[in-house]
């Protein structure tokens, strides 16, 4: 059976830096996958590449065997995105944008209507239907983001720090959401830097830093009887710094 | 702390254009049009050496508390409180507003606008050095009534910051300026009608204006030596001491805001806008990605400040055109006639700059892979619901006025032609090129001209291309003076040839669209 996302050779130079450094990936069927790393580890610029926003210089990226770059519209109908750091349609309201994504996804209008009234539900949008996206707070922009990747039923779903900005309440309504979804068979890669969100959620993960992954696996495998946390920072190379380092910070609270 | 202050405004500007070569392009732009601006109204001061005093007075009061004025309501406008030096950013910082005044003054000088202030203030002396007293009137009134311009404009930016950072002021900003565009160009079709009734009922109008604007706290200053030069000694005292309290008491206000916002900087608040739930724009198209892009740039055109100000722009040259030969009996059948096709061209050329509009939130269409064509026929078909109907109104309002029916043949002629041909030539040059427009309410100024170029060069591509498509037409609509039938030949030419390049246009676009996404994505999202 194909994997449902398979990642080759990607490649990303911005100028002279690069920011993907033929990063090869693999994320099985029905498996929640977390992709792991420091800020600039080229996390985004990864799943840009994965999700068609960004072209690559090299290297492929296959969704459920489409290939992303050569047949993008069978790869794009199984996906479902959510990207970091772009704006939304925000002169909409929740409700209409949410309408919209669907038409684009051509999702039938009945359909649309009840996912949507599932999806607001779910995600405690509710109230806040008619309100327009631009007033909505960092969380409930997120949400209602996720609502858009979730409203064609995809097979695949790439989240981008999904959980970034989200209040515990909200997070533990998304997590039991994607849960539920790789529990019938779905598939969802999503990126942080929380090393215990990833710990509690995902099967498997992979560390990237430098636009490379440094390992992958089961969350066990690449934790190797260590903690994760310990042993993603043995593997981006983190080194406490010493006693001396910023000494004049310490005696600030003494003098005064 | 002025040195400081100054050198972090330099730094930022210097950044900002090495951030974007279109930046630097469209500083050098600015620069270049306000330096010869600037000495234009130089060379115009020196001339009036050559007046009378009498008219040097009401032409330099007019003139320099025009500029306070604009001082004033541009700041609030345009610039909002988005200066390049934000106070609300120093609010983390032990500093006193006291200690910042000086050097957030004097930053706020640096730029276009404020350079070419100081350099026209210090240029009254070239009108008035004529006699000592005058002299020295004028360089007591520069310095102050530069001032007051640079004062006025912080003072009330830090006053009512908190109004002019919510997102309602900033949309209601951007259309307010589309009509004082409008309101100076109408300004402007009043004056030459008064320079027609005369000279001298010109130069009466221009000593009222004069004495008004002598009397307003724009024009305190900037009267001083106007007063000396006629011997008015108790209005020209009069004058300094509301000069020096008006600006003592900006320097007093601007500190008290300022400290205020020290503690309390501003966030965007206000009421959280809500839509209606009714649907019916969703009912206007299909259930389809292109109805889906319909409904959505028709809910745009009316809730985007950007096409808001569009609308406004739009309507307002044609409605002028008809407008000022009202005014004039035995004016021209031509200049109304001329209005719907001139509207439909700029109405058909606009469609280019819609993807650039989108910004970063175009991620929707790329990811759900929806077909380019569709992209483009959605945008199309909301641009007709809106303006397909303004058009039939304008096109029969022009003809009832002018009473020429024999003449609506080849007006609707060239009206349907450069309207279909600018649809296709804007959907075609809008997938072809894009620039990072700033985001819906932001202040247009903010990003310094970012985007001004190329989208001059699609506008103007896609007006070319619409009138290319127009040419049959054309050539038609003038055999038709000659054989009035063959205007209505006119029309199914237009009808035709427009669809045509409507559909190209469509097509071609959406196949460009659909190879270049991630360069589109690239390009519209440089500054988010």
């Amino acid at each position: 059976m194909s994997p449902a996302l398979a990642l080759q050779g990607l490649t990303k130079s911005f100028g002279p830096k690069r920011a993907v450094d033929g990063l090869d990936l693999e994320v099985r069927r029905g498996c929640m996958f977390g992709l792991v790393g420091p800020n600039g580890a080229g996390k985004t610029t990864t799943l840009s590449m994965a999700t068609g926003l960004l072209r690559p210089d090299a290297g492929t990226a296959r969704v459920l065997d489409h290939d992303v770059w050569s047949d993008p519209a069978g790869a794009k109908a199984l996906m479902g995105v959510l990207p970091d750091g772009v704006r939304l349609f925000d002169r909409l309201s929740g409700g209409e944008l949410l309408h919209y994504v669907g038409l684009l996804r051509r999702v039938p209008p009945a359909d649309i209507a009840s996912r949507s009234g599932d999806l607001l539900e779910a995600l405690g949008l509710t109230a806040d239907r008619d309100t327009l996206v631009v007033e909505y707070s960092a969380g409930m922009t997120k949400k209602i983001g996720l609502a858009c990747a979730l409203i064609h039923a995809p097979r695949l779903l790439v989240l981008d720090e999904p959980f970034e900005a989200v209040d515990p309440v909200s997070g533990e309504g998304i997590r039991s959401i994607l849960r539920g979804y790789t529990a019938s068979g779905g598939t969802v890669v999503l990126s942080s830097h929380v090393m215990e969100l990833v710990e509690s959620l995902c099967d498997e993960l992979a560390v990237v830093a430098s636009g490379r992954v440094l390992a992958t696996g089961t969350i066990d495998d690449v934790r190797a009887g260590s903690t994760l946390q310990q042993r993603f920072l043995d593997l981006v190379g983190f080194q406490a710094s010493g006693e001396e380092t910023l000494a004049w910070l310490r005696s600030s609270s003494a003098s005064s | 702390m002025v040195a400081l202050l100054v050198r972090l405004k330099l730094t930022l500007l210097r950044n900002g254009l090495r951030r974007s070569v279109w930046r630097t392009v469209g500083l050098v732009l600015g620069g270049l049009y306000a330096l010869g601006l600037v000495g234009g109204v130089l060379a115009g001061l020196v001339a009036l050496r050559w007046t009378s005093l009498e008219m040097t007075a009401d032409v330099t009061v007019l003139a320099f508390a025009l500029l306070g004025a604009g001082w004033l309501l541009l700041s609030l406008l345009v610039f909002g409180v988005d200066e390049t030096v934000d106070p609300a950013k120093f609010a983390l910082l032990p500093v006193r507003a006291r200690e910042l005044l000086p050097g957030l003054l004097v930053a706020g000088a640096i730029g276009v606008p404020g350079a070419a202030t100081v350099v026209i203030g210090l240029g009254l002396l070239l009108a008035w050095t004529r006699s000592v007293p005058l002299t020295l009137a004028a360089l007591v009134a520069a310095p102050l009534g530069v001032l007051t311009c640079l004062l006025l404009a912080r003072a009330a930016t830090a006053a009512f910051a908190s109004v002019l950072s919510s997102r309602k002021f900033r949309d209601l900003a951007f259309v307010l300026l589309a009509m004082v565009g409008a309101v100076l160009a109408i300004g402007g079709n009043l004056l030459g009608r008064l320079a027609e009734a005369g000279p001298e009922r010109l130069r009466a109008a221009l000593a009222t204006a004069a004495q008004v604007a002598g009397w307003t706290p724009f024009g305190w200053a900037w009267a001083l030596p106007a007063d000396v030069a006629r011997d008015a000694w108790g209005a020209a005292a009069l004058h300094l001491v509301l000069a020096l309290l008006l600006v003592v008491a900006l320097w007093k206000a601007w500190e008290h805001y300022l400290a205020a916002r020290l503690v309390e900087p501003v966030e965007g608040g206000g009421q959280a806008a809500r839509a209606g739930r009714s649907g019916w724009v969703e009912r206007l198209y299909p259930a389809t990605p292109a109805g889906g892009v319909a409904a959505r740039t028709l809910r745009y055109w009316r809730r985007d400040p950007r096409y808001l100000a569009g609308v406004a722009g739009f309507v307002i040259a044609p409605v002028i055109m008809i407008a000022s030969s009202l005014f004039d009996p035995d004016g021209s059948w031509f200049v109304p006639l001329l209005a719907p096709a001139l509207l439909g061209l700029l109405v058909g050329a606009s469609v280019a700059q819609d993807l650039s509009y989108d910004g970063s939130a175009l991620w929707a269409h790329i990811t759900t892979g929806i077909s380019g064509a569709a992209d483009r026929w959605g945008r199309v078909m909301s641009s007709l619901t809106i303006f397909g109907p303004v058009l039939v109104v304008l096109l029969a309002v022009a003809v009832l006025l002018t009473g020429r029916w024999d003449l609506l043949a080849p007006v609707l002629a060239l009206t349907l032609a450069l309207l279909l041909g600018g649809l296709g030539a804007g959907a075609f040059v809008g997938s072809l090129w894009q620039w990072p427009a700033p985001p819906p309410g932001a202040s247009p100024f903010q990003k310094g001209s970012s985007g001004g170029l190329p989208a001059l060069l699609s506008f103007t591509v896609a007006t070319l291309g619409a009138v290319v498509v127009a040419l049959p037409t054309g050539a038609l609509v003038v055999w038709s003076f000659f054989t009035p039938w063959v205007g209505w030949l006119a029309v199914l030419v237009g009808l035709v040839t427009g669809a045509l390049a409507l559909r190209v246009g469509v097509a071609q676009g959406g196949r460009l669209l659909e190879r270049r996404w991630p360069e589109v994505m690239a390009a519209v999202s440089e500054n988010r």
